[in-house]
């Protein structure tokens, strides 16, 4: 017999209880014409010895039928009369696991979502993202050359196409006020790598890919929506774009969940790949996506282009002989950074819910002591043990489905939290409830019965109790719950875990708050203004555009001082490049990357703005000191080697030394940093700053009064407080933070609810002994101090075995936690305290009933 | 006069069938047959019996069924004892010789 056979239930096939009566009436017959019947007589008078075989064969199928149905719903009935009779323990049982299986389904849904599924394209585990990385200078480069992209693209052998893009914002100013849009510039084949096609309309031709050729765009639908109200006959309209100054015809519309490579991209249009100006090999334009062709592994992707860009090496060996292609998934560059705080509140919550889990199966244990009566009677009336073990699972069952139906409500707000909590976590937009969540929920609660179930309902129907009918409890003095007390050490010690980690979360967090970031955040407003980087082809004109509109600013009454910068300081960004000083024979190269910073006008860390000398180059404190050491630091000059905004043979000269500022973010320490401070930073997409005099955003109206009265083909937008953006660069640690101290306050709660409940039940299990005592003579405090003792030894007990699980989970926070070490004393004795304290609360309420206990009155129960 | 099933006591042909089946593999026939013989035609027990008992028997792994050539070479279903039929035969078997021996008793004794 197969072996699954046995997991079915066994059912008699009826062709097979017909051979075997049909054996014995011919056996009968037989027998019949031994003692000389005729043949006919023989088998009529087996047949009426044998009885009707019909009425046989139906009362042999009746032991054989397992009434799964019948039991079930009888079951169910049986349930939910109990559940009435106790509706206390049933809707603490139901919430526990409503709040733990939600919670637990919440963060499920996130990594679902996040780290689970595919991109959202179709076939996306095809999609791969490109990087070059140059050999010589050290650093990696994700924006690539028109050229090399087409090249790439029609070499390889292992994708099935190659495409470039890159977002910029833009104006389109064909209505009353200039609107701000998100433009993204794309190479020919980015539909095709992506695998999306418009809803309506078609993609760009090929004469619109050629330089010269028709001038189209693809929109997005919100932008269809927001500026044509949906009209279905949007295709043939123009547009009017800003920097180009041209007019565009709209050529398709894509698909609403198709938000690739922002999420507020409104269109998209060709860059033509034989521009006169995309031809040299040196410029950095597009981020590049490939599609695998099926069954092409990375690997073997990688060897490809490797073999792909050697051969560019030879034929073009001084811009690509040094360059070297970085392949990795599209899914896991934009996911990556999130694994490890994803990962880590699954792994709380998880914990989480197996405190839940352990505090059911003790609320469950007392209550199979108060229906051991209930059990012995229904075991002497015949029920079997795996009869009464079904039901007490189906119990549990509909316990925890009742939880985890009510645990979708919690999951269903989940995206609302990770919304409210950190904006920036990729692929938030995809959080939702669907149908994999509820049968995660359901797979949930299927654990959680075993897990809850079944060693309360094997041990109540151990057969021993079932002998313990006769037995009078009343007569008991005292009984021991040990399995109800470790049960109770387990929570305490998984709280304590949680805790700790919580607790060493938050510490980094104050910690970060309290570093001084070497620049002063609070008084900056910043905002962006949209620029093409069309505007690159003139560089002057872009300088003066940039060095106009901060003139203008700094005439704005409540305006200190104006500035722009390539990137925002306290924000995790940076430029490492590699630099050569000009004079000094001894180190012609630096081994090591000092950091580069595109600024000019850029704020001192003293609060003044340094002003715009021609090639002025300020340097940090760190950086004078790690490679200036001991020598003459003003007047050198510097040459920087690989940087997509300075010319190589541009060298700039050391006018100053500032203190040391917290550039790359306010958690990571200053590292050695350049100031260049020349004309445009960052191209034409700088970030302005305006030191107020007020609040920062009090001054936000009259700012972009102030740029629409000089750029009016432009707009403002990205405009907050610096203190916000760098707020915001915190998201996902606050994410992590916040939730994980709500799951592990929950924890503790749960842990002191346990230890609650245990001890009550302890101490009502022993009322008669506490009573006698009394009657005895003990003193109400010696009561009192048992009980409470009794509570915080377990804790404490608990505690000990928390402090080693504590040092297990410290150190999957590593590289998570600021300015407090994972092993932390401080924290981890504080966190001990806390719960000692809690748990010493939660069983001073049952001691002190305990000795309220009046020996009279228990003694007359008797 | 033979007695019929229904004046058997409750749980007897339980016993009777182990006990049969204990002698060795044996077909639903076979133990009607021999049931009658040994009890030399006092007992007779009815299909519409036999065979729940047997069916009833196996299911609660007493008894264990195989399918097998009769003497006359016909398929029909064997029954033999399982260890824990064998267990549950000696502790039924006890059973009945203690109840059989305190009836006896008393009817001796009331005498």
């Amino acid at each position: 017999m197969a072996w699954w056979k046995f997991l079915l239930p066994k059912r008699a096939s009826g062709r097979q209880l017909d051979s075997e009566l049909r054996f014995h009436i011919e056996e009968l017959t037989e027998a019949n014409i031994a003692a000389g019947m005729s043949p006919e007589e023989a088998r009529r008078r087996a047949m009426l010895e044998f009885g009707g075989p019909e009425q046989i064969k139906e009362e042999l199928r009746d032991v054989h039928r397992v009434p799964i149905l019948e039991t079930t719903l009888k079951n169910l009935k049986w349930t939910l009369r109990l559940l009435r009779k106790s509706p206390s323990f049933s809707v603490v049982v139901i919430l526990t696991l409503a709040l733990g299986i939600g919670a637990n389904s919440a963060v499920f849904s996130a990594i679902d979502a996040v780290l689970l599924r595919p991109l959202p394209f179709p076939d996306g585990d095809q999609l791969m993202k490109f990087a070059q990385y140059n050999t010589k200078a050290h650093n990696s480069q994700p924006f690539i050359a028109p050229l090399r992209v087409e090249d790439w693209n029609r070499m390889n052998s292992t994708f099935q196409a190659i495409a470039g893009y890159y977002a910029e914002n833009a104006s389109e100013i064909s209505g009353p006020l200039p609107e701000k849009l998100t433009q993204a510039i794309v190479t020919p084949r980015f539909l095709k790598v992506l695998g999306i096609s418009p809803v309506l309309g078609r993609d760009f031709s090929s004469q619109e890919e050629h330089f010269g050729g028709p001038q189209a765009v693809l929109i997005s639908d919100r932008f269809w929506r927001r500026r044509f109200a949906a009209d279905p006959n949007v295709i043939g309209k123009r547009i009017v774009l800003s920097g180009f100054r041209s007019s565009y015809l709209i050529v398709g519309v894509l698909p609403a969940s198709f938000r690739f490579p922002d999420n507020d991209v409104d269109l998209w249009m060709a860059g033509p790949p034989d521009a006169p100006y995309a031809q040299s090999r040196e410029s950095t334009w597009y981020r590049v996506i490939g599609r695998l062709k099926p069954g092409v592994g990375l690997e073997q992707a990688r060897a490809n282009l490797d073999a792909v860009q050697s051969q560019l090496g030879k034929q073009y060996p001084k811009t690509d002989a040094d360059l070297v292609v970085k392949i990795q998934s599209l899914k896991e560059t934009i996911v990556g950074g999130a694994r490890k705080s994803l990962w880590l509140l699954f792994g709380s919550v998880s914990l989480l819910l197996l405190i839940a889990c352990v505090n059911i199966v003790a609320l469950l244990l007392a209550r199979a002591a108060h229906r051991q009566h209930e059990i012995s009677v229904r075991f002497s009336l015949g029920a079997s043990r795996t009869v009464l073990i079904a039901q007490l699972l189906t119990e549990t069952f509909l316990l925890a489905s009742i939880g985890a139906t009510l645990g979708l409500f919690v999951a269903s707000g989940a995206s609302h939290v990770f919304r409210s909590l950190a904006a920036d976590l990729p692929r938030l937009e995809e959080i939702h409830l669907d149908w994999r969540i509820v049968i995660y929920s359901l797979v949930c609660s299927a654990v959680v019965t075993l897990l809850c179930g079944l060693l309360p309902a094997l041990r109540s129907t151990r057969q021993g109790i079932s002998g313990s009918l006769a037995q009078n409890n009343r007569t008991q003095v005292s009984s021991r719950t040990p399995l109800q007390w470790l049960l109770v050490g387990i929570q305490v010690a998984l709280a304590i875990t949680l805790l700790s980690g919580a607790a060493l979360l938050l510490r980094s967090f104050q910690a970060l708050g309290r570093v001084s970031p070497g620049f002063e955040p609070a008084g900056i407003l910043t905002f962006r203004i949209s620029g093409s980087y069309g505007e690159t082809a003139d560089w002057e004109a872009l300088t003066q555009r940039i060095n106009g509109t901060i003139e203008e600013l700094r005439s704005v009454p409540g305006v200190e001082a104006a500035a722009a910068s390539a990137t925002l300081p306290g924000v995790p960004t940076n430029y490492p490049t590699e630099l050569r000083f000009v004079e000094g024979a001894q180190d012609p190269r630096h081994k090591s990357e000092p950091h580069f910073r595109a600024v000019p006008n850029r704020l001192s860390p003293t609060g003044q703005f340094l002003e715009p000398v021609s090639i002025n180059v300020v340097v940090n404190r760190s950086f004078a000191d790690a490679f200036l050491a001991g020598s003459t630091v003003l007047g050198r000059h510097v040459q920087v080697l690989e940087n997509p905004f300075i010319k190589p043979d541009q060298a700039g000269e050391i006018s100053g030394v500032v203190g040391d500022a917290r550039e790359e973010g306010v958690n990571h320490p200053p590292s050695p940093t350049v100031y260049w401070c020349f004309g445009a930073p960052g191209g034409p997409d700088a970030v302005y700053f305006v030191r107020t005099r007020t609040a920062p955003m009090s001054l936000a109206k009259t700012v972009r009064e102030k740029i629409r009265a000089i750029e009016p083909a432009r707009s403002v937008f990205d405009i907050s407080p610096l203190q916000d953006h760098i707020d915001e660069a915190f998201a996902e640690n606050r994410l992590r933070t916040v939730l994980l101290t709500f799951f592990a306050v929950t924890a503790v709660c749960l842990a002191c609810v346990g230890l609650y409940g245990t001890l009550s039940y302890s101490v009502n299990v022993r009322r008669r002994e506490v009573g006698l005592r009394l009657a005895l003579g003990a003193l109400r405090a010696q009561i009192v101090k048992q009980f409470l003792l009794q509570g915080l030894g377990v804790s404490f007990l608990g505690c000990v075995a928390g402090s080693v699980l504590a040092a297990a989970f410290a150190r999957l926070l590593s590289g998570m936690v600021y300015g407090v070490s994972p092993t932390d004393v401080v924290t981890l004795s504080g966190v001990i305290f806390l719960v000692l304290v809690v748990a010493g609360i939660a069983s001073l309420v049952p001691a002190i009933r305990a000795a309220r206990v009046d020996p009279m009155q228990v003694l007359r129960e008797e | 006069m033979p007695i019929e099933k229904s004046d058997l006591l409750q749980g007897t042909l339980d016993l009777l069938i182990l006990k049969i089946v204990a002698l060795g593999p044996v077909h639903g026939y076979g133990i009607s047959q021999r049931i009658r013989q040994i009890s030399k035609e006092v007992l007779q027990v009815q299909q519409g019996s036999l065979y729940p008992a047997l069916h009833r028997l196996e299911k609660r792994g007493w008894l264990e069924a195989e399918w097998g050539q009769s003497s006359n070479g016909r398929e029909a279903k064997f029954y033999k004892l399982s260890a824990k039929g064998r267990k549950q035969l000696a502790s039924e078997e006890s059973n009945w010789n203690r109840l059989a021996g305190a009836v006896a008793q008393i009817l001796q004794t009331a005498d």
